[in-house]
């Protein structure tokens, strides 16, 4: 048992992995970034460029963080889920639950041990590759850049603390599984028993409003000092917290309304009932998602936003925004790339989660296949689930985004000089257009293994005792 | 021959069945030959391993016969492709499960009309009347909109009986169906397939280990080590418990 399950941790090593090498690389070349306006004559002299660089580098890596934090929690839960029988056996022959979960919990350092060492090797790599690229193409000049600031082991220590953290959160379904499950099947909470945890539903709401207060409060400071983004990053952490926490009596919901939206065959009908089925499951699924999406079109919007306070600000004060412009296009294309790592760790997350509560559905789909539904069927069926999950997903993720990122664009500029005060947020049109597609490439992605899995299921499986 | 054709609903000719390499294959059935019977309720009886389920399962469209021949009423199943076993399984078989298996996202009515659901039609006025008389007979109208979950293990069966008898199948297949049931409820569902066959004329072939199950049942049909070794009539749980004992013994 103490041997590390390769197979069933290799997307959590990759989640890990991300996080540090996006940890690692941006502190390199937010590093590098410094070290050019440094020598440059006009930024050069505005030292509130280089405070914006120092925080916006710590906001991102606390981001990044987070994010990984909660896909790979989820992915433990999953993981849990679906070794409820071999827990259950454990504890039958008298290992202890903690005992079990602290197996887990092992399990979890040591994905995030080697998920940060991989991640902080590919991290120097990309920087010295984008640096290098730059020196050879005569864009960087030929200074003395430091790749190893002792800085970078602050991301390091963090994904695997954070991974290890996850692993433990994720593992609490362990302490839940009597030495009973052992002979029955193991099954998952309905939405009536997940929305009655009082406690975490009123954790929750209490982290939403006190998320949403300080959110009001960076604003409102930010309209004074830029310094009031770190108050929204910690609204913005405390109150996406409180939704995460809270996300299973809102996914299923919304779950709900979008798989109407896929019309009434049985495959269709069945996938939208499997989506909201168990709102624990759905929700784990979706969440990854949503914090991508929500990533992206924050950053979208804040960028988008950033511009046209930026522009207004130019506009009434041409001489102090001189230059301003080449800083914007820099930021735009570091926070595309920001973008896609995001949206890459949330991907990830979501595939996983979906293969994962397929290959956990082994006996209905057998009895799917048994009652006469075609292989075709069976495909369309988690194609459609996959679909319903992607949209939702999407759609609340816009939402929470749109929101988050006017927050961020307006506290952390609202006081600039010649800040036209409160904007409404800009949603970039661009933006729309590639979160359909990519959330259409993401369905069809997530869903190709599962659905070749599923369609291999053998209708006998459903026949099966046990 | 033609005659026995009519009256046989399935049957299988010379049928072999074996797992694994063919250096170390394991024979699960050996050149069984069977029929059976219209209308009739019968059991298939036999010790752990004898073959029985593998014997139903390749009946019933699931799995594949190594040798052999197999036949649904006049449809000869043996070399349909998956597509055809599909749609054969959904329109002229039904299946009782021993753990129910009902689709735990849909209610009792949604599970009962799963299978005309899966052939993207609704019933007919005159099947919406034969399952109306089915929910009826098995005491379900309260229950139409519960989740299985909401139901005992009993009503769950019952369910899950409505569910094969909707398409007034060519033949209801029942592993173990009491296999999950108390004393009670056993009965009770037992009572209901005899009255299936015997009132409504519907064929059951019902897998079971259980000599007072088989008791219910026309006609017992005795598998050990993959072949057929008895074939009797009605009988009483003794006379069958007697069998099975004597063979365990041999």
């Amino acid at each position: 048992m103490r041997r590390l399950r390769l197979s069933e941790h290799v997307p959590s090593i990759l989640v890990a992995s991300l996080g540090a090498a996006f940890g690692v690389a941006l502190l390199q070349l937010t590093g590098v970034l410094s070290t050019l306006i440094s020598a440059d004559d006009v930024t050069g002299s505005s030292g509130t460029v280089r405070i914006f660089l120092a925080i916006v580098a710590l906001v991102f890596i606390a981001i990044a963080v987070y994010v990984s934090t909660i896909v790979t929690a989820n992915t433990f839960s999953t993981i849990i889920a679906g070794r409820t029988r071999t827990i259950a056996l454990l504890r039958l022959i008298g290992s202890s639950a903690t005992a079990q979960r602290r197996a887990v919990a092992g399990e979890g350092l040591r994905v995030g041990v080697v998920g940060a060492v991989l991640g902080g090797l590919a991290g120097t790599l990309v920087s010295l590759g984008v640096v290098g690229v730059g020196r050879a193409s005569g864009f960087l000049p030929e200074l003395a850049f430091d790749f190893a600031p002792p800085v970078i082991a602050l991301p390091l220590v963090a994904v695997v603390l954070t991974t290890w953290l996850a692993s433990w959160i994720g593992s609490r379904r362990v302490l839940a599984v009597s030495p009973m499950q052992a002979t029955g099947a193991s099954q998952e909470e309905s939405l009536e028993q997940a929305s009655g945890h009082r406690a975490r539903n009123v954790t929750a709401a209490v982290l939403m409003i006190a998320g949403l207060a300080a959110l009001a409060l960076s604003v409102l400071v930010g309209l004074v000092s830029p310094a009031a983004v770190l108050v929204g990053v910690v609204g913005g952490l405390l109150s996406f917290s409180g939704f995460v926490l809270g996300a299973h009596l809102v996914m299923p919901r919304v779950l709900r309304v979008v798989g109407r939206a896929f019309g009434s065959s049985a495959p269709a009908r069945l996938a939208a009932e499997n989506a909201v089925r168990y709102p624990e499951r759905s929700t784990r699924t979706t969440i990854g998602l949503v914090i991508g999406v929500t990533l992206i079109t924050m950053f979208a919007v804040a960028v988008e936003s950033f511009q046209t306070l930026i522009r207004q600000a130019q506009a009434a004060q041409p001489d102090v925004y001189q230059g301003t412009d080449e800083v914007l296009v820099v930021s735009v294309t570091v926070f595309s790339i920001l973008m896609g790592f995001s949206a890459l760790i949330a991907a990830v997350g979501m595939v996983n989660n979906l293969s994962l509560s397929v290959l956990q559905r082994t006996r209905e789909l057998g009895l799917l296949r048994a009652l006469g539904f075609t292989a075709r069927q069976v495909r369309r069926m988690v194609l459609v689930e996959s679909a319903s999950l992607t949209v939702a997903a999407v759609l609340v993720g816009l939402v929470l985004g749109t929101f988050y990122g006017w927050v961020g664009a307006q506290s952390l500029l609202g006081s600039i000089n010649g800040s036209p005060g409160i904007v409404l947020p800009s949603i970039p049109l661009l933006l729309l257009v590639v979160v359909v597609a990519a959330s259409a490439v993401l369905t069809l992605a997530a869903s190709v293994a599962p659905s070749r899995r599923a369609t291999r299921v053998a209708p006998v499986a459903a026949l099966a005792v046990t | 021959m033609h005659t026995t054709e009519n009256t046989l609903v399935a049957r299988v000719e010379s049928l072999g069945k074996s797992y694994g390499s063919s250096a170390n294959a394991v024979a699960a059935l050996r050149d069984v030959s069977l029929g059976i019977r219209r209308g009739e309720f019968t059991a298939i009886m036999g010790p752990s391993g004898s073959g029985k389920s593998t014997l139903m399962h390749i009946m019933a469209g699931l799995d594949v016969a190594s040798a052999g021949r197999v036949w649904l009423a006049d449809t000869e199943i043996t070399s349909l492709e998956d597509d055809a076993l599909t749609i054969l399984r959904r329109r002229r078989v039904g299946f009782v499960f021993q753990a129910f298996n009902l689709v735990p996202t849909l209610d009792i009515e949604g599970n009962i009309l799963l299978p005309f659901e899966l052939d993207g039609r609704r019933p007919s006025s005159d099947e919406r009347e034969w399952i109306d008389r089915l929910i009826t007979s098995l005491g379900l109208e309260a229950r139409l909109r519960h989740r299985p979950h909401e139901l005992s293990g009993g009503q769950q069966q019952r369910v899950a009986i409505a569910r094969a008898l909707a398409t007034r199948p060519d033949l209801v297949f029942a592993d173990e169906p009491t296999g999950n049931l108390d004393s009670r409820s056993s009965r009770e569902v037992l009572t209901l397939l005899a009255t299936a066959s015997r009132e409504y004329g519907q064929s059951i072939a019902m897998v079971t280990h259980d000599p007072i199950a088989a008791s219910y049942a026309d006609r017992i049909v005795f598998l050990a080590d993959g072949a057929v070794v008895r074939d009797l009539g009605k009988s009483t749980p003794e006379e069958i418990s007697g069998l099975m004992l004597a063979m365990e013994r041999s």
